[in-house]
């Protein structure tokens, strides 16, 4: 490895024990499985963490690794070895996204270098190039713009913390950290959009393509509904006063698009957009990180290592304990199987009956 | 005769009345020629006739007159009756007379025969006697008869004829004999005399030989300062020398490795064989012995060339042999059984080569007999896996596990190397002595034992040392050890600021967290057990005895420095000793009692050498301090925190865990805990989990933090983990990480300063904003500026940042762009 007194190596010894370090101090941001439209089975999906990178894990190989590993609460899960790894963003990779369905799609990512990179899927997926240059060139590239001061100064580039795709439109929605919101053009990579309003920066973007509206959620304490047209914004939910201290963290809406589930603090509020009201609260022991609509159920994780299922009165269905004690993604298969990811580079895929599929830490450049 | 004459008496008496009636009636005629019994026979008839006729004329009644006639007659009867009497009587005595007469001569004789009957007896048994008499010739071993012919003299010879018994030979043999034996005695007498001069010579020679040894050695002594003033260290290089080829083969070259490095590079170090020089050759000898018959000449000649050595030696055995028995006591002790020599390494800071004085570490080197590898252990210091820091000098060398397959089945399946002993089978000291190991599992096949490893195999001493000096091992171990006990100093110097709760300071002007003013207070600063099942009073326990290791190191320290003085002062090197002994021999030219004089004193102080590091050592609070080692070292192996693996392909491919725990061994815990009131009133306190691994700085100290906040009226109300879940973690990524690339080199081994204080700044911010909307605007220098066009017209001021909502931390570059003033 770094040799002993034989053949020592000791920069190389002192890298391993920070890169051990890293790993651990790691965070899985956004896991998503990648469209696949002949196999109906989950099978590949993508994982974005804090060190930049997006790894690409086959659930095939991985339940044969993990066979002998049971499922266990402590941090002695298997460190699974990628079958691809892109170095997509300086910073953390924020979030993931797959545009489009079909084999054809795109795989858009978003971070803390304030851009979002494209990649076709298939090239991805297939691509010879070794592990070590993982510098895959991208499709697709959009950068954030910087604000200009008084006298030329550039502020410093705001991150992307969420991205939503609209297929219909071809348009990629970014949630960026100067609080603002903005809506590009896939084929030409200009912004078509700006939404401003928000008094700091954002967390989560959500595209309601029937309605050709996008909702926002920001730091601020509030989420906002714009229209795509315009630009303007149509309806703010939550004060923006002082009295919410707590960031919208997430939000997710239904397939019909009509309910909405906003995160924020350690609350779930269940909005009916048609009629524009709050229909319910939840809460949470832990601040809420993710939530996603799982038909008519709500899956929401927090700063905590639990799954937990709400129904849309807010009833608890279940929780399920997971690997990483603080979870910010959750990523729903259309099978039902569930992946989440969180603090410790740790991701644990969940069956839809409940059972780990298998937990792993994944091991990166 | 009286008695007849009684008798007669008697009779005359008693016969009177009726003597009348007899004698009247029995007429006795006399007849004198008749017999005394015939007589008296005839007497009675008449007597009886008379009577018969007395009767009838009674009863007749006529004719009275012829009574009286018979009367007289019957006298007369009576008279003839006690003639006859008389007679018989006289008749007897003479019988009697006679028969005395005749009886004396039978007598005599009888007893003449009596007399001889006794002399017979005893004749026979005198005979017997002689008979039976032992001569002690037979048990004499004679000559045999010809040779005492052939050899005898004349005179005792002469008288013999061939013809005589055998009876008047032997005397004549014995007198031979006699005087043959006299001889020899004579000739025995003259031989002691002989021997006794000669004994007396030899004492005389052996007196001046063991004065010799004095003479020599002041020679030596008054040859020392010229030899040291031409810089030749002839006697003591000799000497080392000497011993270093009786050393055992990886402690040679362990040996001859490191004086090369010494000579060739001008290293800072010193090399000392230490042990009996006798017991080495003794060994050397079995070895040889046992390797083949042929007998080492060399190592004989050898033997008499170090004469005045022996002299040391001997001394040396007195105290040698207690040490072995209670060695070899026990079964396992013998498994342990270490090789007579030892290497002592005396390790100098390098930094500033002119003053030795600052000695770093000494190691003993020694060489396990019957397990084949070589231990290291710190002379002088006390041991345990804390202040042990040999151990994992190189990753996975905690030293528990011996580093052979060999010596695996040795010791037994499963069973670790002996942990109280202070010195350790490390790999690397293997390595540094030219025996390279297997590694216990295939490079390939990781995961899977492979226990048919060919043992003789498994080791194998490097005959051609090119590859070991390519690889530059002695310097690389040397650096290694170096660093790592300076890191250890500048660790326990630390350690010792933040018992006394004050944040050490960094002498780092570029790392922010040095220029800023620290906020929060060092509230505690605590030892603890890695174990949770330690009590809390054991924690304090601790604590208090944390500040000992630093006076225990000094203390070890001067020990060494002590053991060292007297380490020369054995060799006679010392000068105010040797003077005083030499001054002695001078005045008085009495070489036998001096010598005395100076071998008690020499065993004096061999004795206290032998005994000052371990009554030193064993001081009562230093054993106490070793038990919790023990007990921290227990707990140890019980916590196993699963380090992340590295190697996952391997992982991936072969699912059993690499066996971590080797990291941890020796890893100390600390709690610390930062306090800081806000303005609101709120206590808040940062609680963190220091783990200090024996490889620091190389692997820096582990924080694990959790955060508690209290309302100001006092009741403690741990907050909700989750809520400063995402702000803990990043900030242990913070210091555990991120900071660690900030810090520069040259400050490696005040890392945990570096980190307590970097620590500090970011719990002093983090205090300093606990909400997003208490506090908006109080910007610190590091917090960005977003300059996002403001909605409500203000400028904003961001500090957090992504998805996971930290704070945002933006370290000032330490060099200032080129052409720019700072």
């Amino acid at each position: 490895m770094y040799g002993d007194a034989t053949n020592w190596n000791e920069e190389d010894y002192r890298e391993a024990i920070l890169k051990e370090r890293e790993i651990q101090t790691r965070t899985v941001f956004r896991t998503a499985w990648a469209p696949s439209a002949k196999i109906p089975n989950p099978d590949a999906f993508v994982v974005a963490s804090s060190d930049g990178t997006l790894a690409f894990h086959s659930m095939n190989s991985l339940v044969s690794q993990s066979a002998s590993f049971g499922y266990s609460k402590d941090l002695n899960v298997m460190a699974a070895e990628p079958e691809r790894v892109v170095r997509a963003h300086e910073g953390p990779a924020y979030d993931v996204k797959f545009y489009g369905d079909d084999e054809d799609a795109l795989l858009l990512s978003c971070g803390d270098d304030g851009r979002v990179r494209g990649w076709k899927w298939k090239e991805l997926v297939e691509s010879e190039v070794s592990l070590q240059e993982n510098h895959v060139k991208p499709l697709l590239e959009l950068t954030n713009p910087q604000h200009k001061g008084p006298w030329g100064a550039l502020s410093p580039m705001p991150e992307i913390n969420a991205i939503s795709l609209d297929h219909q439109s071809g348009s990629v929605f970014t949630a960026a950290g100067d609080s603002c919101a903005y809506c590009w053009d896939v084929e030409s990579g200009q912004i078509k959009m700006t939404f401003k309003g928000h008094s700091d920066y954002l967390h989560t973007v959500v595209s309601r393509s029937s309605a050709s509206q996008i909702l926002t959620g920001s730091e601020d304490g509030t989420a906002r509904i714009w229209d795509c047209k315009t630009g303007k914004c149509i309806k703010v939910i939550g004060s923006q006063d002082k009295k919410s201290p707590h960031r919208i963290s997430c939000m997710a809406l239904d397939g019909s698009e009509s309910w909405l589930v906003c995160g924020q603090g350690k609350n779930l509020a269940l909005w009916n957009l048609p009629a524009s009201e709050c229909v319910s609260t939840i809460s949470i022991p832990a601040h809420v990180q993710d939530v996603m609509f799982d038909e008519k159920q709500i899956l929401t994780v927090g700063a905590e290592p639990l799954l937990r299922r709400f129904d849309l009165n807010g009833a608890l269905l279940s929780q399920i304990h997971c690997a990483p004690c603080s979870v910010f993604s959750i990523s729903l298969h259309p099978a039902g199987v569930v992946a989440v990811g969180g603090y410790g580079g740790l991701v644990d895929v969940i069956s839809q009956f409940g059972s780990h599929l298998c937990t792993f830490r994944s091991s990166s450049l | 005769m009286e008695d007849g004459e009684i008798e007669e008496g008697m009779i005359t008496s008693d016969e009177f009345p009726t003597s009348e009636v007899t004698t009247e009636t029995i007429p006795q005629p006399r007849e004198p020629a008749k017999s005394p019994l015939e007589l008296l026979r005839e007497s009675k008839t008449s007597v009886e006739e008379i009577v018969a006729k007395m009767l009838s004329i009674k009863k007749e009644g006529n004719n009275k007159s012829e009574i009286r006639e018979l009367l007289t007659q019957m006298f007369l009867n009576f008279v003839n009756l006690r003639q006859a009497n008389r007679a018989i009587l006289t008749e007897e005595d003479k019988v009697k007379a006679e028969t005395e007469r005749a009886k004396a001569p039978v007598d005599f004789t009888t007893l003449q025969l009596h007399n001889l009957m006794y002399e017979k007896s005893h004749y026979v048994k005198a005979i017997k006697a002689c008979r039976d008499f032992k001569s002690k010739y037979p048990d004499i071993e004679l000559v045999p008869e010809e040779d005492f012919f052939r050899d005898a003299p004349e005179a005792i010879k002469d008288k013999l004829v061939s013809s005589d018994s055998s009876h008047v030979l032997m005397p004549k043999r014995l007198n031979f004999e006699l005087l043959q034996r006299k001889e020899l005695c004579k000739h025995r007498v003259r031989l002691e005399q002989q021997k006794k001069s000669l004994l007396e010579t030899i004492a005389e020679r052996k007196k001046f030989l063991s004065s010799l040894p004095l003479h020599l050695k002041a020679l030596k002594k008054a040859s020392l300062p010229v030899q040291n003033q031409l810089g030749i260290q002839h006697t003591k290089t000799l000497k080392q020398h000497n011993l270093a080829e009786l050393l055992p083969p990886p402690l040679y070259v362990i040996y001859s490795q490191l004086l090369a490095q010494k000579e060739a590079f001008e290293e800072c170090i010193d090399l000392e064989i230490v042990g009996s020089l006798k017991d080495a050759q003794a060994y050397a000898r079995q070895q040889s012995k046992k390797d083949s018959g042929m007998s080492n000449n060399t190592e004989s000649s050898r033997l008499e060339d170090d004469g005045p050595d022996d002299d040391d030696d001997g001394q040396r055995r007195r105290k040698r042999p207690k040490k072995l028995t209670t060695k070899e006591g026990s079964d396992k002790a013998g498994l342990y059984q270490a090789h007579p020599l030892k290497i002592f390494l005396h390790i100098y800071d390098d930094e500033n080569p002119d003053t030795k004085s600052l000695k770093l570490v000494i190691l003993k080197f020694e060489y396990l007999l019957k397990l084949n590898v070589v231990c290291v252990g710190a002379e002088g210091s006390q041991d345990g896996p804390e202040k042990n820091i040999f151990c994992n000098l190189f990753p996975d060398d905690a030293g528990l596990e011996p580093p052979h397959q060999s010596t695996k089945l040795i010791l037994g399946d499963g069973q670790a190397f002996d942990e109280n002993r202070t010195s350790r089978p490390y790999k690397w000291v293997q390595h540094l002595a030219g025996i390279d190991i297997l590694p216990e599992v295939s490079p390939i096949l990781l995961g899977q034992e492979t226990h048919n490893i060919d043992s003789a195999k498994s080791d194998v001493v490097v005959s051609d040392l090119s590859l070991y000096r390519q690889q530059h091992r002695v310097q690389r171990i040397l650096q290694r050890i170096r660093s790592r006990k300076k890191a250890h100093l500048a660790l326990a110097e630390q350690l010792d600021l933040l018992m006394k709760h004050e944040l050490p300071d960094v002498k780092c002007e570029d790392a922010p967290w040095a220029l800023h003013k620290v906020l929060c207070t060092l509230d505690s600063w605590l030892h603890i057990q890695a174990s949770a099942s330690m009590s809390s009073s054991l924690t304090l326990n601790s604590m208090e005895q944390v500040p000992e290791p630093m006076e225990i190191d000094v203390d070890g320290r001067s020990i060494s420095g002590k053991e060292d003085l007297e380490g020369i002062r054995e060799d006679g090197e010392l000068p105010s000793l040797v003077t005083a002994a030499a001054s002695v021999t001078s005045s008085n030219h009495t070489p036998l009692k001096v010598s005395n004089v100076a071998r008690s004193r020499q065993l004096a102080l061999m004795t206290k050498n032998l005994d000052s590091p371990i009554s030193k050592g064993k001081s009562p609070s230093f054993k106490k301090y070793e038990d919790d080692l023990d007990l921290v070292l227990d707990d140890d192996s019980e916590v196993d925190e699963p380090a992340g693996t590295t190697k996952a392909h391997v992982e991936a491919l072969y699912p059993e865990k690499t066996d971590n725990s080797w990291v941890d061994y020796g890893t100390r815990e600390f709690a610390l805990v930062f306090s800081r009131k806000t303005d609101g009133g709120k206590l808040c306190k940062l609680e963190a989990t220091v783990q200090i691994s024996m490889e620091y700085p190389l692997r820096p100290p582990f924080f694990s933090l959790s955060l508690h906040a209290s309302s100001a009226s006092g009741n403690e109300n741990r907050t909700n983990e989750s809520d400063h879940y995402n702000e803990l973690r990043a900030m242990e990524a913070e210091v555990n990480l991120h900071m660690l690339k900030i810090v520069p080199s040259d400050q490696e081994n005040y890392l945990l300063s570096h980190q307590i204080r970097c620590l500090a700044m970011l719990f002093d911010y983090y205090v300093d904003d606990p909400s997003p909307d208490s506090k908006r605007g109080t910007a610190t220098t590091v917090v960005d500026v977003g300059l996002c066009k403001p909605v409500d017209g203000k400028l904003l001021v961001r500090s957090f940042r992504g998805r996971d909502h930290r704070k945002m931390i933006s370290w000032k570059d330490r060099g200032c762009a080129s052409g720019y003033p700072c």
